[in-house]
């Protein structure tokens, strides 16, 4: 008896061995048509690209493609830099646009650059391997943000910008007829709103996250930091105390203050304020455009009605625009010819009209082309669902200028996690905006220099 | 390494330090004095290019600044006191007969009967285990303190003690001048009432020398957390909260319901096996259980609450004092069964015939809990200490990740939490602070050897 179980715990090891050995063997050659997705979801968007990929495969039976999720843009992103660590890097890699400059100075273990930029490996085809090249086709927005040395580095995909979703039965019991376009409006409407007797908890809530107040920076034109918001050059200079940036930061402590703002508590949570708003504990939101098909259709469904319009501005500040968030979809360099065209083709099949247009209706996510937009339109898409209209209207009154393309800035998260924790300070601590932004602006500087020395010579 | 004019002095201060030592060491062993100073001295003189060298000195350049200096000379008297230590111990036990045998103590000190190689070879897998996953990561952990790190980046430049420094900050607080007072007012008041209680019968001096004790670990908590920068203060004091309160409300919390299940009752034993189950739950678990029941909106905590009394449960994700209870909360009801379980053994080994015999002297049930119970209790108390502090230092991180995520503005960020927050920008700084966190559980460790070892009592 003792032998057999001997021999089996051999056999085991030894089937272990051959079967490591064999996966190692497998993703290690180069020229071999296998393209590994790598993207920032787990949930029904990753099946939709999952099901994407399979049709794809179908198209293109020389190619197998694995579409891998994982639970947030950091976690893939540190996952990424591991991988490239060991010399085993995916074929493409969703990153958020905050990852931006990072992924374009991000190197391989060999230290050579880690992605080539698509437009680079595209290289003026106007199909690949009959997919339609849609890059030209890619609206102003998204062109905007990603289109670094005058080239896309990276293939857009889901595109969003915050816009204001207001509880519709709450304003017509306050007697309020629009909703808020200013936040001076927003304020006069929490003090008639807080003063219902069956009224919510609190008035508007909105994730501590440094993508709001950067979305009012850019509203009011104004600059995050140096060498035009690190369009023109590298970022050296951080800017966290210009009167753009600390008027949102003033208004939103007297929001709390006057107990109208809910804060769930935690820092970049996006469902504790979608979920006060789904409860009715809020009267207003302020999330991603790429969740409006969610929070409308849980509204229909606890029975209230929605309001999606424009994020509000200062009554009596300039306008440059609002700025995109979302992720894009970056090509692995050194891959072999037919693999990356390969890659590239999956790319623009992701993004052709018809998957544009739905990937927008699955989500709420803008279509990304112009063709996709022109489409949804001929189907009647925005007469029944004119909500879904806001975000690419929103968008395209952007004047395209530095401030409202928005900021190229390298250790970028790292610094919005000083952003969120000094806004965390100055809600619950009462710490004034003023001097806590100027700590933060120091460690978001230091945060800054400490990158730039690494990744310049 | 270079060799700057200002560690010149300190060389012949850790020369002479080393072979006064050596002479000390030498001599308490019956051995020449002269021998040891000449063995040692050079030690002393050796010891700091432990540190130097791997700093190539960067402390001493022209250009830095007092805290550089001072982080340096903390590190050169650092390598000068593990290199004396080390030679000192082996020196003195190779200049006896019997050579390595003598660096234990004399009743606990062995040889070997035969050629030492069978125990060594069956010492190697530990001792390579403990290379791989504690040596080799505790040196990396000292080099990547002192360069600026991030993970795919293609350089990885040198950067002195900046690591460290950016920690630091001394300032001259109050509460450190009211702890320093208080010391020194207890101190005198030691000493005189010992001086005028020569016959030993007064219970002043004992209590003064407790008041001492007590000043002695206050004046060194506020010491150090003086030392400390405007960042990182905090920090250790949300440590010390946390660990204090964990520590201190378990062991209470733990043996209060063990002396209610040690009474004869129905189905203890149900109660017992109920009572240890959270010890089987991890720490993050720990953590989501806590984060679903005092969820501000769905909560069963601020339900029952609000159900039961007049007021709203504030929000502890915004409330950085109740952040801190429920932190406490979570990682006592987590360790709670472990300590249950030892107090229940604990108990069952006080002697009974010790508490009858109380009993029949008319001490009262205080009396026989405060007298007898739980003197016979301190080995398990020490233990259950130590484990607790090291659980608290460590592991509260898992509950904490989960529960507040080291917020609301950084109320609940202990050292570890702290830690993971600044790799995340460059992972020498949190190799800074987890060697910081090190020398900290090193001091506590060492402390509660010393105090409690005193009390412990092992029968017998």
């Amino acid at each position: 008896m003792r032998r057999v179980r001997a021999l089996i715990g051999v056999a085991t090891a030894a089937a272990l061995t051959i079967g490591l050995a064999a996966c190692n063997g497998g993703s290690n050659s180069a020229e071999d048509n296998r393209i590994d997705v790598w993207i920032g979801f787990t949930d029904y968007r990753l099946d939709w690209a999952k099901e994407r990929a399979v049709e794809f495969v179908e198209k293109h039976p020389e190619y197998t493609v694995n579409v891998e999720g994982y639970d947030s843009y950091e976690v893939l992103f540190d996952a990424l830099t591991a991988a490239s660590q060991q010399g085993d890097p995916p074929t493409i890699v969703q990153n958020f646009e905050a990852a931006t400059q990072e992924s374009r100075d991000a190197v391989n273990a060999d230290g050579e650059r880690l992605f080539i930029p698509v437009e680079e490996a595209i290289d003026g085809r106007d199909e690949i391997l009959g997919e339609p090249v849609v890059l030209n086709d890619i609206v102003d927005a998204a062109r905007n943000y990603y289109t670094v040395d005058g080239q896309f580095s990276s293939m857009p995909w889901n595109t969003s910008t915050p816009v204001f979703y207001s509880n519709s039965t709450y304003l017509e019991e306050a007697g309020i007829e629009e909703p808020p376009a200013t936040w001076e409006d927003l304020r006069d409407a929490c003090d008639k709103i807080m003063k219902l007797d069956d009224g919510p908890k609190n008035c508007v809530s909105w994730p501590n996250h440094a993508w709001f107040p950067e979305q009012v920076l850019a509203e009011q034109g104004g600059l995050l930091a140096d060498q035009s918001n690190g369009r023109d050059g590298r970022a050296e200079n951080i800017d966290l105390t210009s009167p753009e940036w600390l008027s949102f930061i003033e208004y939103w402590q007297e929001m709390y203050d006057e107990g109208y703002y809910y804060y769930s508590g935690v820092q970049e949570d996006w469902d504790g304020p979608k979920n006060a708003f789904g409860g009715q504990e809020v009267a207003f939101l302020m999330t991603s455009s790429g969740d409006a098909t969610a929070v409308v259709s849980e509204a229909e469904q606890v029975g209230f009605g929605v309001d999606v319009t424009r994020y509000p501005v200062f009554a009596d500040a300039p306008y440059s625009g609002n700025l995109i968030g979302g992720a894009t979809l970056w090509l692995v360099d050194g891959l072999g010819e037919s693999t990356q065209d390969g890659a590239l083709a999956f790319m623009q099949y992701l993004n052709n009209p018809e998957n544009a247009a739905d990937w927008h209706r699955t989500t709420g996510y803008i279509p990304i082309t112009n063709s996709a937009v022109e489409l949804l339109d001929e189907e009647g898409w925005y007469d029944e669902n004119p909500y879904q209209r806001v975000a690419t209207d929103q968008l395209a009154l952007s004047d395209g200028s530095p401030a409202a393309a928005g900021v190229l800035l390298g250790s970028f998260v790292a610094i919005r996690a000083q952003v969120t924790q000094a806004v965390e300070d100055i809600l619950t601590t009462g710490a004034d905006p003023a001097e806590r932004f100027a700590e933060a602006e120091a460690s978001a500087q230091s945060l800054l220099d400490d990158y730039n020395l690494l990744y310049t010579e | 390494m270079t060799l700057y004019p200002q560690m010149l002095p300190l060389f012949l201060v850790t020369a002479a330090a080393g072979a006064l030592i050596g002479r000390m060491v030498w001599r308490s062993a019956g051995l020449s004095g002269r021998a040891g100073a000449l063995i040692v001295g050079p030690a002393g003189l050796l010891g700091p290019l432990l540190t130097m060298v791997p700093l190539e000195s960067c402390t001493f350049e022209p250009g830095r600044d007092a805290m550089d200096y001072a982080v340096g000379t903390v590190a050169f008297f650092g390598g000068a006191g593990i290199l004396i230590t080390a030679v000192a111990w082996i020196g003195r036990a190779l200049s006896m007969p019997g050579g390595l045998s003598g660096m234990d103590k004399s009743d606990q000190a062995g040889t070997y009967r035969n050629r030492p190689i069978v125990p060594w070879m069956l010492l190697v897998p530990s001792l390579v285990i403990l290379a791989i996953f504690l040596y080799y990561p505790l040196l990396e952990t000292l080099r990547l303190s002192t360069h600026l790190v991030r993970r795919g980046a293609p350089k990885e430049p040198f950067v002195c003690v900046d690591n460290y420094t950016a920690l630091l900050g001394p300032s001259l607080e109050w509460w450190l001048l009211a702890a320093i007072g208080g010391l020194a007012l207890t101190a005198a008041a030691t000493w005189f009432s010992q001086r005028s209680d020569q016959d030993g019968l007064s219970d002043w001096p004992h209590r003064w020398r407790r008041m001492r004790g007590l000043f002695v670990i206050l004046t060194v908590l506020a010491a150090t957390a003086s030392v400390f920068g405007s960042g990182y203060r905090p920090v250790f004091t949300t440590t010390l909260i946390l660990t204090a309160g964990t520590v201190l409300i378990g062991l209470a919390l733990g043996l209060g319901i063990a002396m209610l299940v040690s009474q004869p009752i129905r189905g203890r034993s149900i109660y017992r096996t109920l009572l240890i189950w959270p010890y089987a739950i991890s720490p993050p678990i720990a953590g989501i259980l806590f984060f679903v029941m005092f969820d501000p909106l769905t909560g069963i905590v601020g339900h029952v609450y609000e159900t039961l009394t007049p007021w709203d449960m504030p929000n502890y994700r915004t409330d950085p004092t109740l952040a801190r209870a429920v932190v406490i909360m979570a990682s006592v009801w987590k360790t709670l069964g472990f300590t249950i379980l030892f107090y229940i053994a604990g108990l069952q080994n006080v002697s009974t015939q010790m508490l009858e015999a109380a009993h029949m002297d008319g001490a009262n049930a205080w009396q026989r809990f405060r007298h007898f119970i739980l003197p016979s209790l301190t080995p398990i108390t020490f233990f259950l200490i130590v484990t607790n502090v090291t659980y608290a230092f460590f592991q509260v991180f898992g509950t904490i990740a989960y529960l507040t995520r080291g917020g609301p503005s950084g109320a609940t960020t202990d050292a570890m939490t702290s830690i993971i927050d600044q790799s995340r920008g460059n992972i020498g700084d949190g190799a800074a602070g987890s060697l910081v966190l090190f020398a900290m559980v090193l001091a506590v460790t060492a402390w509660q050897f010393r105090a409690t070892g005193r009390r412990v009592h092992y029968g017998g």
